[in-house]
């Protein structure tokens, strides 16, 4: 299922991944926050901030693997392979990959010390 | 907002100045890099040595400073703004004033002594005031630039803003969100009396009523 | 060279001339080459910047005292609004993509865009729009509610006037040009480059235009829907934005900045590629990390749709969720300070000569960094609570927009004369036109930020005097008059370089892109032959270039059968792949947009009898386009001596349309998803959203009306994959039945909608069901129509075994109106009733 780490669907695919994050993350705190507000007394230690940040942990690794995957395949690759256009591809992603772990696990570092709902 | 009279305005001019330093001063070193490195004619240097050149600069310039300074802009940013917010206090109530807007008006609404005015608050210096904003028509925005931020007033739902005047005085507030011909006049003032003075306004008022 | 080949190399190039060059006198206006259209689209824009211009020195004159009533407030609040509506959607977007559509293909080594009819029907889609909205002013009934026309204010009751109607209508107008530009842009980046210039060798502007396009395919179709539901609660009473009812205004401004922000971005990135490429010219220097730049501008792209709330951080969300938000805004910071370093480093490690181009891009350094800086400030949110929507906001805003766009786009301008006009600007006259420009821009807007510091809002008339804005206020006046001076300085200039300029030699500045290796000034057809391309900077690499397109060496030499011929390439190797032939000169688009610009004024004036005529008219236009296509006779016939290796485009089963079809169905897709998100939006957080109890539409019919069309679409699917194969037996009855069957789950849709209890003007919820089956009708009957005029042209023989191209492209409508009908059964009726159970 997983694209060649040469295909240029990589040089998006990081990006659409952290879209998708950041929807899910805006989105599930608006709708946590209109059918099942956490208390506010709570502070910061609210399942919605946990459930949100153990996610963006988890969608971080998964982009950080993409990125070592790309990163590595042109040196994995056989010498007729690594021609400039795959290694322009495959870095080139692994970078998108990286800027977007990096982007996604931002955005949910706020939850760490803001209560969710006020 | 650069003479600000209450705790909220008080952490924004800070907010302000920090940034307004450490700006200029990347403005000021980017400016004059760009203008050395056109007036620069370099030697002709090895590709290796020049790749290491290019990566430095871009990492450095591209990823360092951008990174580190959101990291410390955030750092003392979010915490700030978390105290502006309505939270429960610690000791002692806040003041609770309705206020709801109309083109191009205020209607002034305090709930606990059921006194209502037009375009103009009277509140004790030294306590946290809630206002618990909305508006009976289009949207408008609830701003006393000395005291602290803007929040704006939507027709159907309440807002809630704290503010506070440290001292005694008179602001100037004005409503900043563009909401038709008369925008530019719709203005108010918050009076702020010390706790003996706003006694006697109260109780002058309950006797007008 | 003897003088037999050069007489034999004059008579061709001639033939070129006659085949791509536009029809004399009035048929100008048939035009559809990328040259006439993209200066058609820049002097337009440049028109509608000297209006908004005159718009903006009214405000600065009415402003500049306080206590003045010069204007007075109501025409004052429709100069601003108009000024801000001219400035971004008549001026700024349109002007780039004109540059876009100039350069593109000269850069990408092609004769034309991939689509030069719809490039011919966005120019005139702009120019009605930007005239009817234009004719507001005159009227004095323009748009007065600000330019990004927040809900209540632009409603019904408290704008009764037809002001904000020119808006939302001519706005969409316009839009439509933007859209067919972005889809263009996008299919002839990726489709028609010339023959071996895979990504890693696409000239670097190409990189910044690709994403912008994208950018426009996905950002511009949620404001097309927000004016949609605004027009459609304004002029029928539909509730999407009133609170009672179970609207919201806020989803306004979601819907609205969803759109502005990326639109900020949108202007920006082509103005960077234009700083990207003079930069490494100047510096005599490759752009140095050309994949940071392309990583930078991928990033951009995506992190701008996810700052569009940073607009709304007092409209009192959640602090975390404005938290995301804001760091979503500073993360842009990053992409950004990649290639300003990237920029440094090309000129740290190039010699700099320095031009006046330089010059212009030396002041978009200092101006947009500056922007840039206060715009991460603005991003903190504590202190957007502050300044936001005071003059601070101004002032970083015409930093960022005049910083990022226009000075790298006069840089454009004086670095690209040569080419237009095979003359050099004038040094002397050019510099004084900056140094006037640069110091009143900054004599204006620097003073602005102390402004809103001190408390002055945005949007107003007129202030008191003794708050401390009355020197400001002044001052910035008359740095605006003097930057109103600059910019007379720099037209004359350029008016005069025509007349006046030093002759340009071949390729003047040493520039290492494609589009000088073109006879200067420009002809018709670009490329007298079609080069490989091996390198990143061919001009650097193959100066010989020059010579040897112009003696015809190279491809496509010889015009064929007097079709306009462009080679396509595969969108990641830049291989050949196919011949694309494109259509000629066309009265066709510039007929459609009159008529679309007929109903755009019948909406206005509310004759809605006329308006339906006249898109039914629009339709048919457009059916008559989409007719001379493929091997239609006026197209290119099958003949016995077609080209094979490679062979033409409509005779493969992947071609520029089946790419056009697919990136507009992203962009009809982004609506489609906006309308959910409206839904949902509406549903969670507008304060009195309500449901009808039982739901208003009958469900067996309309499930059985769905299961018709997963008929209709499989039976399609059946016919294009055996098509596919080369089969074309019973091609036309299978594609007959495709129709009838789809006519039927048509009629039965209508039919649950005619006898559906639906009260759009009571509830929103209702409302926003009506507007989805709106568009499920619509997509079903266009693809019932195109379908049947397929099976039409299988008997008349221009779709067949040979010519299998068109049912492909088709076949991605029809699957995306399958799986819009399935999506909108279970968002709009089956999740709300497991909700309710």
């Amino acid at each position: 299922m997983k694209p060649s780490p040469f295909h240029p669907v990589n040089l998006v695919l990081g990006l659409i991944i952290w879209a998708l994050w950041f929807v899910l993350l805006y989105g599930g705190l608006s709708v946590g926050c209109a059918f099942v507000p956490p208390d506010t007394e709570a502070g910061a230690w609210t399942w919605i901030n946990a459930a949100s940040l153990i996610a963006a942990l988890i969608v971080s690794s998964y982009l950080l693997v993409c990125a070592y995957g790309c990163w590595k395949a042109p040196s994995l690759a056989q010498a007729t392979d690594a021609e400039p256009l795959k290694a322009f591809i495959s870095k080139t992603s692994a970078a998108v990959y990286l800027v977007s772990a990096f982007a996604s696990m931002m955005l949910a570092l706020p939850g760490a010390i803001l209560p969710p709902c006020i | 907002m650069l003479s600000p009279a209450g705790p909220n305005a008080l952490s924004a001019a800070w907010l302000w100045w920090g940034m307004f330093g450490w700006f200029t001063l990347v403005l000021v070193v980017v400016i004059a890099l760009w203008l050395y490195a056109i007036r620069r004619a370099p030697e002709p240097v090895s590709k290796a040595r020049a790749r290491q050149v290019q990566n430095r600069w871009i990492l450095w310039g591209g990823l360092v400073l951008p990174i580190t300074s959101m990291a410390v802009i955030l750092a003392f940013g979010v915490p700030a703004g978390h105290r502006m917010l309505p939270l429960p206090l610690a000791e002692g109530k806040a003041l609770r004033i309705n206020v709801t807007a109309h083109q191009w008006w205020w209607e002034v609404h305090y709930p606990d002594s059921d006194i209502t005015l037009k375009d103009e608050l009277h509140v004790p210096a030294g306590v946290p005031l809630d206002l618990h904003l909305t508006s009976a028509d289009v949207i408008h925005s609830f701003w006393v630039p000395r005291l602290g931020g803007k929040l704006d007033m939507l027709p159907g739902r309440t807002n809630v803003l704290r503010l506070q005047a440290d001292e005694p005085g008179t602001y100037r507030g004005q409503c900043a969100e563009f909401c038709g011909t008369q925008h530019a006049h719709m203005k108010f003032t918050i009076t702020a009396y010390s706790p003996e003075d706003y006694q006697t306004w109260l109780r002058q008022e309950a006797g007008n009523e | 060279m003897n003088n037999l080949s050069e007489q034999a190399n004059r008579e061709r190039e001639a033939q070129l001339e006659h085949v791509w060059g536009n029809l004399p006198g009035w048929g100008a206006l048939a035009a559809v080459n990328h040259t006439s259209i993209g200066f058609r689209f820049m002097a337009t824009g440049m028109a509608f910047f000297l209006i908004g211009g005159v718009l903006a020195m009214l405000i600065r004159t009415q402003l500049a005292l306080p206590e003045q009533d010069i204007i007075g407030a109501s025409l004052y609040n429709q100069i601003f609004t108009m000024h801000g509506t001219v400035m971004m959607f008549l001026f700024a977007i349109p002007v780039l993509e004109g540059v876009a559509m100039y350069l593109v293909p000269k850069m990408i080594g092609t004769r034309d865009l991939a689509f030069p009819r719809l490039s011919a029907l966005g120019y005139y889609c702009y120019l009605f729009g930007g005239v009817i909205i234009l004719s507001s002013l005159v009227l004095e009934v323009a748009p007065d509610a600000g330019w990004f026309m927040y809900t209540p204010l632009s409603s019904n009751t408290y704008s009764p006037g037809p002001g904000s109607d020119f808006w939302l209508l001519g706005i969409t107008f316009v839009e439509i040009s933007a859209i067919s530009a972005g889809v263009e842009l996008v299919v002839s980046i990726l489709r028609t480059r010339a023959n071996g210039m895979s990504l890693n060798k696409m000239p670097i502007f190409c990189w910044y235009i690709l994403a912008m396009a994208l950018m426009i395919v996905f950002g511009f179709p949620p404001l097309i829907l927000g004016s949609v539901l605004l027009e459609l609660e304004r002029a029928a009473g539909f509730v999407f934005f009133e609170i009672s009812g179970g609207g919201d205004p806020l989803l306004w401004q979601h819907l609205f900045w969803m759109f502005g922000h990326p639109e900020v971005y949108i202007i920006f990135l082509p103005a960077a590629g234009i700083v990207s490429t003079l930069i490494p010219v100047f510096a005599r220097h490759p752009l140095v990390g050309y994949r940071w730049v392309v990583l930078g501008i991928i990033t951009m792209g995506f992190i701008s749709f996810g700052l569009w709330v940073h607009h709304m951080f007092t409209v009192g969300i959640p602090q975390l969720a404005q938290a995301f938000f804001s760091i979503a805004s500073m993360l842009v910071a990053i992409p950004t300070a990649i290639q300003i370093f990237a920029w440094l480093a090309t000129l740290w490690q190039g010699k700099v000569v320095f031009h006046l181009p330089m010059l212009w891009i030396a002041g978009f350094l200092i101006v947009f960094v500056c922007g840039g800086l206060t715009g991460v400030m603005l991003a903190l949110v504590p202190f957007n609570w502050q300044v936001h929507d005071t003059h601070f906001v101004v002032a970083h805003m015409h930093y960022v927009l005049v910083g990022g766009m226009l000075f790298p786009l006069i840089a454009g301008f004086y670095y690209w004369l040569p080419h237009v006009s095979g003359r050099m600007p004038s040094d002397k006259m050019g510099r004084w036109g900056f140094w006037l420009f640069f110091g009143g821009f900054n004599i204006t807007f620097l003073l602005m930020h102390l402004t809103g510091l001190l408390g002055m809002p945005r949007r107003v008339y007129t202030y008191e005097a003794g708050l401390g804005w009355d020197w400001l206020n002044l001052v910035s006046s008359i740095g605006g008059f003097i930057m109103a001076i600059g910019v007379a300085v720099i037209i004359v200039d350029i008016v005069l370089h025509f007349r006046f300029g030093r002759r340009a030699e071949q390729n003047p500045w040493g520039a290492d892109t494609l589009e000088w290796a073109i006879p200067m000034p420009v002809n018709a057809y670009n490329f007298s032959s079609m080069p490989d391309i091996t390198t990143r900077h061919p001009m650097w690499e193959r100066p010989e270039l020059v010579e040897s397109i112009a003696a015809g060496e190279h491809d496509l030499a010889e015009v064929q059968n007097l079709r306009r011929d462009i080679y396509g390439s595969d969108a990641v190797t830049g291989k050949v792949r196919e011949v694309i032939h494109l259509p000629t000169n066309s009265w066709l688009p510039l007929l459609t947009a009159a008529v679309l610009a007929v109903v755009c004024v019948s909406l206005l004036v509310k004759v809605y009898l006329i308006a339906l005529v006249a898109a039914v008219v629009a339709l048919l236009l457009v059916l008559r386009w989409g007719w001379e296509n493929g091997a239609h006779p006026r197209a290119a016939p099958v003949r016995a001596d077609d080209p094979v290796d490679p062979p033409l485009h409509s005779r493969t089963c992947d071609g520029p349309g089946l790419w056009g079809m697919v990136i507009s169905l992203m962009a009809n897709g982004t609506l489609y998803v906006s309308l959910l998100f409206g839904w949902f939006y509406l549903w969670t957080a507008a304060p009195q959203w309500s449901t009808p109890e039982t739901s208003p539409l009958a469900l067996i019919p309309l499930a059985v009306s769905g299961a018709l069309l997963a008929l209709a679409v499989s039976i399609y699917r059946i016919a294009v994959s055996r098509l596919r194969k080369g089969n074309d037996g019973s091609l036309s009855l299978q594609l007959w039945a495709v129709s009838a069957i789809g006519l039927t789950h048509w009629c039965l849709l209508g039919w649950v909608l005619k006898t559906s209890s639906l009260q759009p003007t009571e509830l929103a919820h209702d409302a926003v069901l009506a507007v989805a089956l709106y568009y499920l009708l619509l997509h079903s009957g266009l693809a019932v129509i195109f379908t049947a005029l397929q099976a039409l042209r299988v008997k008349l023989g221009y779709v067949g075994a040979r010519v299998p191209y068109e049912p492909i492209v088709i076949q991605a409508f029809w699957v995306y109106t399958l799986g819009v009908f399935w999506l909108s059964f279970a968002m709009f009726l089956l999740l709300p009733m497991a909700w309710g159970a």
